[in-house]
C-alpha cells in the first residue's frame, strides 16, 4: 500500500525533492502518521453525501491509518454556522470540513488553519486558495435532472427558455438551502448569464412555475424526482444523477448551458482538537489514492492524474459550457441571490 | 383519576382549594420540621431559577442587540415586524394550528367516545395504534405520510389509476396538506386525553337523558359534548399551542407549498446564512414567545373551567355502553380506519422504502429492487452509540426533572413557604416553544465559559427546562390525591421532613412519579425542535440523526432506522401505558 502511494504521489515527490534535500515527505509522513494514530479519531464536517462517498473515503482511510473518521453531514452554510457556533463557544468540535464555500466565512472569522498538504502541489492554481487556506477535493457540476420515466427522453427541456413552458408548472424542484446546489445558485448562474436586467425578467417568468422549495439537499430533492413527486430537479449534481441511473433508476440529467461548475474544497480548522490527524485525513483525500476512491464512487476528482470514471461528466468529455464559481464569488454574491429567492420564489 | 397520563400542564395546584380545611393545619409548616422545609425552598428556588430564568434572559438580550454595531438597539424587532413574511408567517402559524387542533381533536374524541363509551368491537385496536404512536419521532411519522399522500404515492396513484388522470387527489404540500398530516400527528394524544376525560365523567346524567327517551345522537349532542365541552376546549387548545410550535411537518411539507410559519422562519435565520442571524432569529422568538403566553393564558383560563366540571364527577362507577346496534360496525369501521391510517399504512410504506435502494412507487418492477442494503448500513456501530446517547439523554432528562417536580410538587400543593414560587418557577417553560428554548440554551453557553456546549449535557440541560412543567403537572395532581393526615401523623411521631418525603410521599406517589418519567422519557427521545440546534457530531439524538438522514439524501436509510428505533420505543410506551393504567386504577381504588 505505501509503495503504491509512493508511486503515485511522484510529482508531488519530486517537487519536494527539488526544493529541499530530499526525503522531506517521507520523513513528515512519518511523523504525521504517529501523531495522529496518537490521537486516534478525527471529525470531519462534510457536505459531501455520506453514503455515496463519505463511507468509502472514511474505511479506506481507516484501513490505512487505523485512525477512526466520525463524519457529520450538513449543507454548506450549515457547516460553517456550526463551526462559528462551536468556535466562538470555545469548543471546536471540527477538525477537517469540505464545502463549496463553507471556508470563506470562517476565514473571515479566523478559524481555519493556513495549511496545504504536499499532494496539493500537484494541483492546478485554479484548484487552491492562493493563500493556502483551502484546495479542491473535487468538481461539481450543476444542472437539471428528470425523471425518465415521466419525461420520456428527448422531450426533457434542454435550454433555460424551455423551463418556462406552463406545462412544467408544478414538476419541478429544487432545494432551499442557500448555496450552489440550490435555488440560490440557479438565480446566480441565470444572473451572471444573462445580465442583471434580463436574468431578472427570466427568473420573474420562472417563478411563475411555481417551483417546490424542498428543504434538504439537492441529493434528497432528485430522490424525490425519482420517486415521481417532481418531474424535474433543477441545480442537482449532475453525477448524482449517474449514480442512480446506475443502480437502475429512472433518471438522468441534462446538458443545459451553461451548467454551473464549482468547486468542493477541503480545509483543517485552526484550533482542531485532533490537529494531527486532521492534516493527515486532507492529505489523504487529496493523494492520488485518495481521489481514485472519489473517481470510484463516480465523483469527478479534482486531482488532474485522476481521470473520471464518466468522462461526459466534465465538460471536456461532455463538450458543454460551464459558469464556473469560485467559493469566494459564491460567498459574496450568496447573500444577494438568497434575497431574489426569498423575493420571488416564496 | 386518570390524569396521569394527562399532560394538560395547567398550573394545577394554587388556584384549587386544599383537600383538607383544617384551621391547624396551616402551622404544620411553623413546626419542627420547618428548618428543614425552609432549605428544601430554598435550594428549589435556586436550582429551578438558575435553569429557567438565564435562558429567558440572554434571548432578550439577543433580541435587543445589534449585533454589528454592538449596541442596544430595536433594529431587529423593526427588521422582523416590517418585512411581510412575519405577518404571513404568523397567518399561517395560526391558520395551521387551529386546523390541526380541529382535526385532531374530532378525530380523537370521536374515538375516544366509541371506545370509552359504546360497546363497539375491535377497542383495543384505538390503544394499540395511540401507544405506538408515543414511541415513534414525528419526523418519522412525517416521512410516512408523506410518502402516502405525496403525489407518487399509493393514494394519488390509486386515483390516477381510477380517474384516468394524471392529476392529484391530495396535494399534501399544501395549508390543508399540512393540517391533515399535523392533525393525525396529534389525535393519538387527543384520543388518550379525551379518553380519560369521558372515562372519568359521570355517567348519570346521560342515563338519565336516554331513560328519558333521547337517542345516541341526540344525548351525545346535549349531554355529552355540553358536559365535555370545558375540557375539549382546554385540549384543543394544547394541541393548538403544540402546533404552533410545530418544526417538522412545517419544514417537510409547508416549504414545498410554499407555506412558511414562524418556527421555520426562525429556524432558516439560523441555518440559512453565515454567520447566523442570531438577533432576526431572537426577536422573531421573543415575539412568539409573546404569543404562546397569550395562549397559554387563554389556555388556563378554559381549563380552569374544566377542572371544575371535572371536579362534579369524582364518584366511582361503571357507566353502561351504548349500544350502538348495527352502528356499531359503523364505529368499528372507523376504528380500523384510525389503525390502517395512523398505524398500518405508514409502518408498511415505511417498510417498503427501508426495502429499496431509491424511492419508488409500489410497482411489480420496483420489486426486483429489493434489499436489505439498508438494515445491513444501519446496524452499525455509530447507530449503537446513537441509541445509547438517546437513550442517555432521556433517562437522564426525565429523572432529574422528575426528581426536581417531585419536590416542588410537594411544598406547592402542602403550601410550603415559597412554595408558590417554586411553582411558578418551574411551569415558567412553557412559554418556550422547543426551538426557541435551543435556540436560548444555545446563546447562554455559547456567552458563559462553561464548556458544555456540543455535549450529551446541554441537550440534558434544556429538555430539564422543557419538561419541568409536565413533571409538575404529574407529580402534583399525584400530590392532590394523598390526604395529608398521613404526613401529619409521621410527623407527630417525630418525623423529619425527609423521612416523610422519603417513606411516605414517595413510596405513595410512585405510580404517578413513574408515569411522568416515561411520558417525559418518550418525549425527550422523539421530538426533533429542541435538539436539532444544539446537537454536536457526539452529542445526536434519534430525531436528530433522522432528519439529519432526511435533509441529506438518505430517505432509505431513515425508514429501516426509524422502524428499528420505533419498534424499541414502542415496547417502552407500552410499559407507560400499562403503568399510567394500573395508576389510574388504584387512584379510583383509593377513590
Amino acid at each position: 500500500m505505501a509503495r503504491l502511494r509512493w508511486g503515485l504521489r511522484l510529482p508531488a515527490a519530486a517537487v519536494c525533492a527539488a526544493s529541499l534535500a530530499g526525503g522531506c515527505a517521507r520523513a513528515a509522513d512519518a511523523a504525521l502518521i504517529a501523531a495522529a494514530q496518537k490521537e486516534g479519531e478525527v471529525v470531519w464536517y462534510t457536505t459531501q453525501i455520506i453514503s455515496q462517498l463519505v463511507r468509502p473515503v472514511s474505511a479506506a482511510f481507516e484501513k490505512k491509518y487505523g485512525v477512526k473518521v466520525r463524519a457529520a453531514r450538513a449543507n454548506s452554510t450549515e457547516v460553517s454556522v456550526k463551526i462559528i457556533n462551536e468556535s466562538r463557544a470555545g469548543r471546536p468540535q471540527s477538525d477537517v470540513f469540505d464545502g463549496t464555500s463553507t471556508v470563506v466565512p470562517l476565514k473571515k472569522e479566523g478559524y481555519v488553519l493556513k495549511w496545504l498538504p504536499d499532494p496539493a502541489k500537484a494541483y492546478p492554481a485554479q484548484y487552491k486558495d492562493p493563500e493556502g487556506y483551502w484546495v479542491a477535493n473535487n468538481l461539481y457540476f450543476l444542472a437539471p435532472g428528470f425523471n425518465t420515466r415521466l419525461v420520456p427522453r428527448g422531450s426533457e427541456p434542454r435550454t433555460y427558455q424551455a423551463l418556462l413552458d406552463p406545462k412544467w408548472r408544478g414538476k419541478m424542484a429544487w432545494s432551499t438551502t442557500a448555496t450552489s446546489s440550490g435555488g440560490s445558485g440557479f438565480i446566480g448562474t441565470v444572473l451572471t448569464e444573462m445580465g442583471s436586467e434580463s436574468g431578472m425578467a427570466y427568473l420573474r417568468e420562472l417563478a411563475k412555475q411555481r417551483i417546490a422549495n424542498v428543504g434538504s439537499a439537492a441529493r434528497e430533492v432528485l430522490d424525490q424526482v425519482i420517486a415521481g413527486e417532481y418531474s424535474l430537479a433543477l441545480q442537482i449534481f449532475n453525477h448524482h444523477a449517474v449514480i442512480s441511473g446506475k443502480k437502475g433508476a429512472p433518471v438522468d440529467w441534462i446538458k443545459m448551458e451553461p451548467v454551473t461548475g464549482t468547486l468542493s474544497v477541503i480545509s483543517v480548522h485552526k484550533d482542531a482538537p485532533h490537529p494531527n490527524a486532521a492534516k493527515l485525513l486532507v492529505d489523504f483525500i487529496i493523494s492520488t489514492e485518495g481521489q481514485h476512491i472519489f473517481r470510484d464512487a463516480e465523483y469527478l476528482p479534482a486531482d488532474p492524474t485522476v481521470p473520471p470514471l464518466t468522462p461526459a461528466l466534465t465538460p471536456e468529455g461532455g463538450k458543454f459550457r460551464t459558469r464556473f464559481f469560485t467559493p469566494e464569488q459564491t460567498e459574496d454574491a450568496i447573500a444577494g441571490w438568497k434575497k431574489i429567492y426569498d423575493d420571488l420564489f416564496w | 383519576m386518570t390524569s396521569s397520563i394527562d399532560l394538560v400542564p395547567a398550573a394545577p395546584a394554587t388556584h384549587r382549594k386544599p383537600l383538607c380545611d383544617d384551621a391547624g393545619i396551616e402551622t404544620i409548616w411553623s413546626r419542627l420540621s420547618a428548618y428543614q422545609t425552609r432549605l428544601l425552598a430554598a435550594f428549589l428556588i435556586v436550582v429551578l431559577a438558575a435553569l429557567v430564568l438565564p435562558p429567558l434572559l440572554f434571548l432578550l438580550k439577543a433580541s435587543v442587540l445589534d449585533a454589528q454595531r454592538g449596541e442596544w438597539s430595536l433594529v431587529n424587532f423593526e427588521v422582523v415586524l416590517g418585512s411581510r413574511r412575519f405577518l404571513a408567517s404568523s397567518a399561517n402559524s395560526l391558520v395551521f394550528a387551529a386546523g390541526s387542533a380541529a382535526l385532531a381533536l374530532v378525530i380523537g374524541w370521536i374515538t375516544a367516545w366509541i371506545v370509552e363509551r359504546t360497546n363497539t368491537p375491535l377497542k383495543s385496536l384505538a390503544y394499540l395504534t395511540a401507544i405506538i404512536s408515543l414511541g415513534t419521532p414525528y419526523i418519522l411519522y412525517v416521512t410516512a405520510w408523506l410518502l402516502v399522500f405525496g403525489k407518487a404515492g399509493p393514494v394519488n396513484q390509486l386515483y390516477r389509476a381510477l380517474s384516468g388522470t394524471s392529476d392529484v387527489v391530495i396535494n399534501i404540500y399544501s395549508m390543508p396538506g399540512m393540517i391533515m398530516v399535523e392533525g393525525f400527528l396529534w389525535s393519538p394524544l387527543a384520543f388518550l386525553l379525551a379518553g380519560a376525560t369521558l372515562r372519568n365523567a359521570n355517567p348519570e346524567l346521560e342515563e338519565a337523558a336516554r331513560v328519558s327517551g333521547a337517542g345516541i345522537w341526540q344525548t351525545i349532542r346535549r349531554v355529552t359534548l355540553r358536559l365535555s365541552l370545558p375540557s375539549i376546549l382546554a385540549l384543543s387548545m394544547l394541541v393548538f399551542i403544540r402546533a404552533v410550535e410545530a418544526f417538522e411537518v412545517p419544514a417537510l411539507a409547508g416549504l414545498p407549498g410554499r407555506v412558511s410559519v414562524l418556527t421555520t422562519d426562525i429556524y432558516s435565520n439560523m441555518v440559512a446564512r453565515a454567520p447566523p442571524d442570531v438577533g432576526g432569529a431572537s426577536a422573531l422568538s421573543v415575539l412568539m414567545l409573546a404569543l404562546v403566553l397569550v395562549l397559554l393564558a387563554i389556555y388556563g383560563r378554559l381549563s380552569r373551567h374544566a377542572d371544575k366540571f371535572a371536579t362534579v364527577t369524582g364518584k366511582g362507577f361503571q357507566p353502561r355502553p351504548f349500544d350502538l346496534g348495527r352502528l356499531r360496525y359503523a364505529a368499528a369501521a372507523m376504528l380500523v380506519a384510525n389503525f390502517l391510517l395512523l398505524l398500518l399504512v405508514p409502518v408498511a410504506m415505511l417498510t417498503w422504502v427501508s426495502l429499496l435502494p431509491f424511492y419508488q412507487p409500489l410497482s411489480a418492477a420496483a420489486f426486483d429492487l429489493v434489499t436489505l442494503a439498508n438494515y445491513r448500513t444501519v446496524f452499525s456501530p455509530d447507530h449503537v452509540g446513537l441509541i445509547v446517547n438517546t437513550l442517555l439523554v432521556a433517562t437522564a432528562t426525565a429523572t432529574i426533572a422528575v426528581a426536581l417536580t417531585f419536590a416542588a410538587a410537594w411544598l406547592s400543593v402542602r403550601r410550603a413557604p415559597c412554595g408558590w414560587a417554586v411553582e411558578r418557577l418551574a411551569t415558567v417553560p412553557l412559554v418556550f416553544p422547543g426551538l426557541v428554548l435551543g435556540i436560548a440554551v444555545m446563546q447562554l453557553f455559547l456567552r458563559l465559559p462553561i464548556p458544555l456546549y456540543g455535549t450529551l449535557a446541554i441537550l440534558v440541560w434544556a429538555f430539564v427546562i422543557n419538561y419541568l412543567p409536565y413533571g409538575m403537572r404529574y407529580s402534583a395532581s399525584g400530590m392532590l390525591q394523598i390526604h395529608r393526615e398521613l404526613e401529619e401523623s409521621a410527623e407527630i411521631c417525630g418525623a423529619s421532613a425527609w423521612t416523610r418525603l422519603a417513606r411516605i410521599v414517595a413510596p405513595l406517589l410512585a405510580p404517578a412519579l413513574l408515569a411522568g418519567w416515561l411520558f417525559i422519557f418518550l418525549m425527550a427521545a422523539r421530538v426533533l425542535s429542541l435538539p436539532i440546534l444544539l446537537a454536536g457530531p457526539r452529542s445526536q439524538t434519534m430525531a436528530v440523526t433522522l432528519f439529519d438522514l432526511w435533509s441529506n439524501g438518505q430517505g432509505t436509510e431513515l425508514a429501516a432506522l426509524g422502524l428499528i428505533w420505533s419498534a424499541l420505543m414502542a415496547m417502552i410506551a407500552a410499559i407507560f401505558y400499562g403503568l399510567a393504567r394500573r395508576s389510574a386504577a388504584g387512584a379510583l381504588a383509593r377513590a
